[in-house]
């Protein structure tokens, strides 16, 4: 049976820390920055402030929201909206499962490379900068030649993994209260931290550089497609929405708590995070162009390779401090992969489960832990790990996400009524929201969410290069959205005839 | 620092920190956070 009691945060501030937790993310460091580079600069940031108000905002309401009122996971809220509808909420289940069992073998390159950094075991000075890549590909992860062979295991970081997943449980098994306490120490951790990242970065020389490529505005950009997807895309997935997540986490507020004002201050800080982020990233950037003495366009400025070849490349390079800055920049990595971890593996999958199967918390942790590592071990932490982290990344962090938003919008806004839910937010809202709200999710949210899914998805994904050039191997994007989509049905079907067996 | 991004510096900062400031400034005007 599902839980008498919902468990509840001890208070405002660990909700909004836990949330923020959540949202800010490695792409907040590796992503938005280097968009806002490629997109015109200033230009780009008008485009990601109006998607913010007109999609991530409304959306991130909307999550709250429902799982407010209805003190129910994802698949519980559908549900609750209608029997057939509850496919719906263990589709995000499913996408929020696979990207934990690849996201914590992220964490795990980071804490590999925060004991790397002690000793900057990629090298000092001009040879460790020449080192920096080939340290991260061949001893890191013993790169293969490609998704089909998958290579032997990487035991360091499998011995990392095991240790995330061991903290993750301990993060997780007491639930909401524990998650809050331990959500306010992480992200003022990686706050400090990123403090004194950007402290380090602006002293360096080239640094001013690296920020008028970060800043300088490009206003025709604005009149291309391109800039609006970078955008919206990005809006899309620096809030951690569409992963059944928010859902859960909101359905731990007390009935009569605010969740409006929440919304916005958790998106406001998260955006906040991003731009502070992006002058740490490209001071580094423009110190590493001077040092060398080469054009940006040959300085990796995103990604995998932004953290773990850029950023080791200018620690080779720094004058004083090399192993502190290397160890701080890769705790603060870890800092944000752990928070939006247990966010996944907690809100997106424990506390579906539990919800919907009446199993205790210990238990259901343990069990999704041990299974979520056992797919991290098999598959990512081997030499061919990073093309299936990348194609699966696509499949369900990008397909999965945005569809399931998209479809949750349509859902609540045109079958659960947008008016009764904002009702409800009023009743007990710090900011009240208007008519205009109801349109956002039923109109806005959605296009935005396709739009970004066929221009910057479909459209590449069908050209005759496929998606990264993979070519042969797009097939595996496709067959992970349509499994974790039958997924869900199954979910669906095991918990219809569990109450039929029941009655 | 070129002009364009001093500027976008400074509107970007502005909209952060009125955006929170606005929202701190509301709270507590609604809801109970304990049941």
């Amino acid at each position: 049976m599902a839980e008498v009691v919902r468990e509840r945060w001890t208070g405002r501030a660990p909700f909004i820390f836990a949330a923020i937790g959540s949202a800010i993310g490695l792409g907040n460091v590796w992503r938005f920055p280097y968009l806002t580079y490629e997109y015109g600069g200033g230009a780009f940031l008008i485009a990601w402030i109006i998607g913010l108000i007109v999609l991530g905002i409304p959306w991130m309401m909307m999550e709250f929201g429902m799982g407010r009122l209805f003190q129910r996971s994802a698949p519980g809220i559908f549900e609750g909206i209608g029997k057939k509808w509850e496919w719906l909420g263990w589709w995000p289940v499913s996408v929020a499962f696979l990207i934990v069992t690849y996201y914590t073998v992220i964490i795990a390159w980071a804490l590999h490379y925060v004991v790397s950094s002690f000793t900057v075991a990629w090298g000092l000075g001009k040879a460790g900068a020449e080192g920096a890549q080939a340290f991260f590909l061949e001893r890191v992860l013993n790169l293969s030649s490609g998704p089909e062979v998958l290579g032997s295991f990487q035991w360091p970081l499998v011995i990392a993994l095991a240790l995330i997943w061991v903290i993750l449980f301990f993060i997780m098994f007491r639930g909401a209260r524990v998650i809050g306490k331990v959500s306010i120490w992480m992200v003022c951790g990686f706050w400090a931290i990123l403090v004194v990242m950007l402290i380090r970065g602006l002293t360096l020389p080239g640094a001013v550089d690296g920020l008028n490529y970060y800043l300088a505005p490009d206003f025709a950009a604005l009149g291309k497609g391109g800039i609006w997807f970078a955008a919206f895309s990005q809006i899309a997935f620096t809030l951690s929405l569409g992963m059944a997540g928010m859902f859960a986490y909101a359905s731990f507020v007390a009935k009569r708590a605010d969740v409006t004002n929440s919304a916005f201050i958790t998106s406001f800080s998260n955006c906040a995070t991003s731009f502070f982020a992006g002058f740490a990233v490209f001071s580094i950037i423009g110190f590493i162009m001077q040092a060398l003495n080469i054009p940006v366009g040959e300085v990796s400025t995103s990604g995998l390779f932004l953290a773990f070849v850029s950023y080791p490349v200018a620690i080779s390079m720094m004058p004083a401090a090399n192993a502190i800055i290397g160890v701080l920049f890769f705790f603060c990595l870890f800092f944000l992969g752990t928070t939006s971890a247990y966010f996944l593996a907690y809100g997106g999958v424990i506390s579906p489960i539990m919800d919907k199967f009446g199993t205790s918390r210990v238990k259901t942790t343990a069990f999704v832990c041990a299974i979520a590592f056992i797919i991290g071990l098999l598959v990512f932490t081997r030499g061919g790990g990073l093309y299936w982290l990348d194609m699966v990344d696509r499949a369900v962090a990008f397909y999965g996400l945005l569809i399931t938003g998209a479809l949750a919008c349509l859902v609540i806004g045109w079958v659960f009524g947008t008016q009764k839910l904002r009702e409800h937010l009023n009743e007990t809202s710090d900011i009240k929201v208007g008519v205009w709200w109801d349109w956002l999710i039923k109109v806005v949210v959605p296009v935005g969410l396709l739009f970004v899914v066929i221009y910057g998805g479909f459209m590449k994904d069908i050209s005759p290069e496929g998606y990264e050039g993979y070519f042969n191997w797009s097939w595996p994007i496709w067959t992970i959205l349509g499994v974790t989509l039958i997924l869900s049905f199954v979910l669906q079907a095991v918990k219809t005839r569990t109450l039929k067996g029941g009655e | 620092m070129a002009t364009g991004a001093i500027v976008t510096t400074i509107i970007m900062w502005l909209i952060f920190i009125g955006g929170l400031g606005f929202c701190f400034s509301r709270l507590g005007k609604g809801g109970e956070w304990e049941d």
